[in-house]
């Protein structure tokens, strides 16, 4: 017994050292920029950049409305699949994992294909038409982990009685959806929401490829090109990603779906 | 005319027909169950009067208007589930006043509303919990209040007992019962849980794979079941195989003893086999002034079951079982030990297929 505890605690020290020390080298030289003592000027560097301010409100922006229009979209129909075809939930799953085996590269060559300026839907004819298939492109990213978090959520709820309820009370769908069911999955929208965030802000290769201002390019301007603000910036977004799962952790607790009492 | 009709209902699931021709007249502010195994039809039809199921052929109508096609949100039907199905989002006043906010109702009418119905159930106390914060019973009851706060046309009741422990269950039906006594509202009652049915029914419908095998009370369906599924379903029963005699005396031949019954033979023929059944609460190893028959047998066992002890004898090859109330200075009759059974002849019943 006492050898296997033991071995636990090995166990956990070698995993958190593997993680954690990468961590404090990376947070120790972005602290090195002044010459002889540790400042936080790669900090304040990366801060005051006008191009840092922009792309990162141009990613939250983005992430915003992906997470607002991805639940609009996920929400319903997860709900509609338990509902009325389950027979489908299978297909569902697997065109929801498709984000995850097709390569985003190879997504942004197919939308830069069907939607240039030439074709019948012409989103890259205009800034706000990129925006906007930089946003879609953004939910199909995060459609495996927005569905499969909903999904799980609505598990924990009988929601064909609920909707029988609602509906023998005289509720139309609209309130039943938004009344009934989504506060009820609110822990796996809100899970869902926060790993779209992370997605959204660390993404390159969409933003990079459609020639949008994003987060993702900009990390990767500033890699290429300069020595202690990459490190700075690896820290910042640890930093927001930690952040997000700490609201999360928060929020769940709020959440009222549990079981009664036998 | 009739408050809830179910005319010519048929229920179809692909190839499987699940309710047969189903009719019934329920009047305005009577307690029917539907009482029967899984699988009989009974919640298909009870879905079907709630709109959540489409009949395949037939019509439902509630106080003469048709509601075959109308959508559940349309029908102003309260419904109790199994699994209670309050929202777990909302607390219990939240809860009962749903139904009331969906309608437009004003605020003021719908607080008078929700906190009459909460005294209805004793449950004013508890108006600001959440329903994880309640006990099943306690659930059950704010669901009641729930249906009951739209004032529905008719209330439906699926099996809203089967996930409570067996107190509460009892307590709760009777609660149930006087509550819709005291709002005479038309109630239709899903169970398989015979005692459940008897105790709180207007009437009985005993379902037979998805058709009515006994429509009638409960008296009826206890003491003159009509067929062979309704007798070995609603409570225990001893199916006796006996010989018609003489069909017109309406006597019949068990082993080497000859009984007139009650009921009529006419439909018979002499050297007919027949099935007769004797409640085991009829028998008894006393001789009464009630009991005219007495027939010899062998214990094959007894069974303690708490207020009675249920002793089986081998009469004349038929295993026929009797109730005795318990008494705790009674010794339990030992198997193989040659006792006598008395009964009335009159409490044979014929069971038809």
């Amino acid at each position: 017994m006492k050898t296997q505890k033991i071995g636990a605690w090995i166990a956990i020290l070698f995993g958190a050292t593997y993680f954690i020390l990468p961590l404090i080298a990376t947070f120790e030289f972005s602290l090195r920029m002044r010459r002889g003592e540790y400042s936080f000027d790669a900090y304040r560097s990366v801060f005051t950049d006008s191009q840092f301010q922009e792309s990162f409100t141009y990613s939250i922006i983005m992430a915003v409305l992906t997470i607002v229009f991805g639940v609009l979209l996920i929400v319903p129909t997860a709900y509609w699949v338990r509902l009325r075809l389950p027979q489908f939930r299978p297909v569902m799953e697997f065109v929801t994992l498709l984000p995850l085996v097709i390569p985003a590269i190879v997504i942004v060559f197919g939308y830069l294909r069907l939607y240039n300026s030439s074709s019948w839907i012409p989103f890259t004819g205009s800034t706000r038409g990129t925006d906007l298939l930089l946003m879609f492109s953004f939910m199909t990213l995060s459609l495996p982990y927005m569905y499969r978090s909903v999904d799980t959520a609505m598990r924990t709820i009988d929601v064909n009685t609920l909707t029988e309820a609602a509906q023998s009370l005289g509720a139309p769908w609209r309130t039943i959806l938004f009344r009934c069911i989504f506060p009820n999955v609110m822990s796996g929208v809100l899970s869902g929401a926060f790993i779209t965030f992370a997605i959204v802000i660390g993404e390159f290769t969409m933003p990079s490829l459609l020639n949008r201002p994003a987060f993702g390019p900009y990390l990767q301007l500033i890699g290429a090109n300069r020595a202690y603000e990459p490190p700075a910036l690896a820290i910042i977004a640890f930093a927001i990603t930690w952040f997000s799962i700490g609201i999360l952790q928060f929020l769940s607790r709020f959440n009222k779906a549990r079981p009664a009492k036998p | 005319m009739s408050f809830l009709a179910l005319s010519e209902i048929k229920k179809s699931f692909g190839p499987v027909q699940v309710v047969h021709n189903f009719n019934m007249a329920i009047e305005k502010g009577e307690f029917v169950s539907f009482l029967g195994p899984s699988g009989c039809g009974k919640t298909t039809i009870l879905r079907m009067i709630a709109g959540f199921e489409t009949p395949s052929g037939g019509t439902i109508r509630i106080n003469g208007v048709d509601q075959t096609t109308l959508k559940p949100n349309q029908r102003n039907i309260g419904m109790v589930f199994q699994a209670y199905a309050l929202f777990p989002n909302m607390t219990v006043y939240e809860n009962v006043a749903f139904g009331l906010k969906v309608a437009g109702m004003a605020r003021a009418d719908i607080d008078r509303r929700v906190k009459e119905m909460l005294a209805l159930i004793h449950l004013e106390h508890l108006a600001e919990r959440y329903p994880y914060q309640m006990s099943g019973g306690q659930q059950q009851r704010v669901a009641l209040a729930r249906a009951l706060a739209v004032k529905p046309q008719v209330l439906l009741l699926d099996e809203p007992l089967s996930a409570l422990d067996a107190k509460i269950r009892v307590s709760l039906r009777e609660e149930i019962r006087l509550i819709q006594q005291q709002l005479g509202i038309t109630t239709v009652f899903v169970t398989h849980d015979q005692e459940e049915a008897l105790s709180i029914s207007d009437r009985i419908v005993v379902m037979n794979a998805g058709r009515a095998d006994q429509i009638g009370t409960p008296s009826d369906i206890y003491n003159r079941p009509a067929t062979r599924f309704v007798a070995s379903f609603v409570g225990t029963l001893n199916l006796i195989e006996a010989t018609v005699e003489d069909p017109q005396a309406n006597r019949i031949r068990i082993g080497e003893h000859a009984i007139q019954i009650r009921d009529s033979l006419a439909q018979s023929r002499g050297g007919d086999k027949v099935a007769v059944a004797l409640r085991p609460e009829a028998a008894s190893l006393q001789a009464t002034a009630r009991t005219d028959t007495a027939l010899p047998g062998e214990v094959v066992a007894s069974s303690f079951l708490g207020s009675v002890v249920r002793t089986r004898l081998n009469v004349g090859g038929n295993t026929i079982s009797f109730d005795m109330f318990n008494d705790p200075g009674l010794t339990p009759l030992a198997a193989g030990e040659k006792v006598t059974l008395h009964f009335a002849a009159r409490d044979l019943l014929v069971i038809r297929d």
